[in-house]
């Protein structure tokens, strides 16, 4: 993938993950923890549901700034860590959502031309065009399952629904993708 | 088989494709995180506020909204403790019912001012007595003029006033109020009938007074200023009917002395002259008796009587003794009262308000909830 969105900040190479005190508290750690095992997965569901590289990094630093100011009130013992955050990155994507009314440009890197494997590079083009045929509630579907990475359960948990419900729903999105895809998978 | 297969297929194609951040925007993501996502403005701060106490823990969260609203009710009773003057309510009665308690007087009601000493009562007094000074010259010419004193009887009316003043004072103050008083029945050119004064813990003092009408209102409004009014009530009744009655039975019993006189100078016999000099006796003792009855009715319209108290509340630190551990008791009752008033005066606006607002945020919380669903049909 190539980086086509406008530069948000300048002079910063290097990932700096830390606590703010020296002695970090339990939620600062397992905030941290979550950061990193989710930022990318956040940032993939939100691109894949807005179709807007920079939208989605709006939306990727406000789920986690929320996040971070809610790490206190999160309770592990009453649900997944992941399925909270991407519950509060839901929120942001859909307000971002209404904020704009419409949306925006396909954001998926254009395919490799030159890839020795047309087959495979035909494929995903097809693939990205058929993405963009889906509905919105699809397209986060697919987005929660095959770029998060997300369990039916979470799923559920970050929708409100039943799991059977969630893989249903998953299901039902899988099956139109191929539709709109004619055949190729 | 075949069909899983594809899904393989299509799970990798779509992880192929999945996007994934930049690096200039991971590492300034990484960097906030670090810093904690560090806040701009002073709006800010205030929302950091709001969100760490959204942070806390329920018992928290009650604790701090506990000592909120302990801290909101001791400085709302301070406020109301230093606001009035004295805590205890002090029934404030002042109201003037004109009412008469003679027989064939005339009943009626009249609302007066409520304001001590205002320019209204003092005009109404004025006025009133105005009325009295008309009527007592009206009774004088009933000898010479009853076409007059008809006149005078269809337009005025003969009042008697009486009124009752309490006042609050401190104990140390009772000598100085007293004192006062007497300057105030000697500039109203009053009459002080009786006067009681007692110092000391119980400290208190009564004046039975006797004020000229036309002077009552302003007299009274120089009591209520001596110190602070507990209770003030002022009655009326109306005696012009028993007065021109007397006045007219003097009428006759002068005429009839008259007449007796005109009967005795024309007459003979000595027996028939002793039977008209014993009636004539007993004329003029009767109209000696009917002229010192319009003479009293006269005091009463021209002079009010009026009853004035000066206590002393049990709250005010006594002049002779300390400050003690009764007075502290006391205190302490009266602060505890307060605050529960205040606690209770808080909770029934507080409440409604609260439940408002929880309703408010389900609502706003449910619009919020269809609108991002919506966000997705668009």
């Amino acid at each position: 993938m190539t980086d086509q969105g406008p530069a948000r900040s300048k002079g910063v190479s290097e990932t700096l993950v830390a606590a703010a005190t020296d002695a970090p508290r339990d939620a600062d750690l397992a905030f941290d923890e979550l950061y990193l095992s989710s930022r990318d997965d956040v940032y993939a569901y939100a691109a894949g549901l807005l179709r807007d590289r920079a939208a989605a990094e709006d939306v990727t630093a406000t789920a986690f700034e929320r996040a971070y100011r809610k790490r206190s009130r999160f309770d592990p013992s009453r649900g997944n860590g992941r399925a909270w955050l991407f519950g509060i990155a839901r929120n942001a994507a859909l307000d971002e959502l209404r904020r704009r009314g419409r949306q925006a440009e396909l954001v998926s890197d254009p395919v490799d031309a030159t890839s020795p494997d047309t087959e495979r590079s035909e494929q995903r083009l097809i693939l990205v065009a058929g993405l963009a045929k889906l509905d919105p509630r699809e397209r986060e579907l697919i987005a929660l399952k095959f770029f998060s990475g997300l369990a039916n359960t979470e799923i559920a948990a970050v929708l409100g629904v039943s799991e059977s419900n969630a893989g249903t729903k998953l299901h039902r999105a899988v099956t139109k993708l191929r539709e709109v895809c004619d055949g190729a998978f | 088989m075949e069909r899983s297969r594809e899904y393989e297929d299509l799970a990798v194609a779509l992880a192929e494709v999945r996007p994934a951040p930049r690096e200039d925007f991971a590492a300034e993501l990484d960097q906030l995180v670090a810093a904690g996502f560090p806040r701009k403005t002073r709006l800010g701060r205030l929302r950091a506020i709001v969100v760490r106490f959204h942070g806390l823990s329920l018992q928290r969260r009650l604790v701090a909204s506990g000592a909120a609203a302990l801290t909101a009710i001791a400085i709302a009773t301070v406020v109301v403790s230093n606001t009035g003057s004295d805590p205890a309510p002090i029934a404030f009665e002042q109201h003037a019912t004109k009412q008469s308690s003679e027989p064939g007087g005339v009943q009626y009601s009249e609302a007066l001012p409520q304001v001590a000493g205002s320019a209204m009562e003092s005009s109404a007094a004025n006025g009133s007595a105005g009325a009295l000074q008309e009527s007592a010259e009206a009774l004088k010419g009933y000898s010479t003029s009853p076409s007059t004193s008809l006149l005078s009887r269809a337009t005025h009316r003969d009042i008697e006033r009486s009124a009752e003043i309490g006042l609050l004072a401190d104990p140390a103050d009772v000598a100085d109020d007293s004192a006062k008083v007497f300057s105030a029945v000697h500039d109203a050119r009053g009459i002080v009938l009786r006067s009681t004064t007692t110092a000391g813990r119980n400290a208190g003092a009564h004046f039975d007074l006797l004020i000229p009408s036309a002077r009552l209102g302003d007299a009274l409004a120089a009591f209520s200023a001596i110190d602070e009014v507990r209770t003030r009530h002022e009655a009326t009744t109306d005696i012009t009917k028993p007065t021109v009655a007397t006045g007219e039975e003097l009428q006759d019993s002068r005429a009839r002395i008259d007449s007796l006189l005109a009967q005795l100078s024309t007459a003979e016999i000595e027996s028939e002259r002793d039977a008209i000099e014993a009636e004539l006796r007993g004329e003029r003792r009767r109209a000696a008796r009917l002229r010192s009855q319009v003479a009293r009715l006269h005091q009463r319209a021209d002079f009010s009587r009026v009853s004035l108290r000066i206590e002393t509340g049990t709250s005010a630190t006594s002049a002779g003794g300390a400050w003690g551990v009764d007075d502290a008791l006391g205190d302490a009752g009266r602060i505890l009262g307060i605050a529960a008033g205040v606690t209770v005066i808080g909770l029934a606006i507080l409440s409604p308000l609260a439940l408002l607002g929880l309703l408010a945020w389900l609502a706003y919380r449910l619009w919020l909830r269809t609108r991002r669903e919506r966000a997705l049909d668009a």
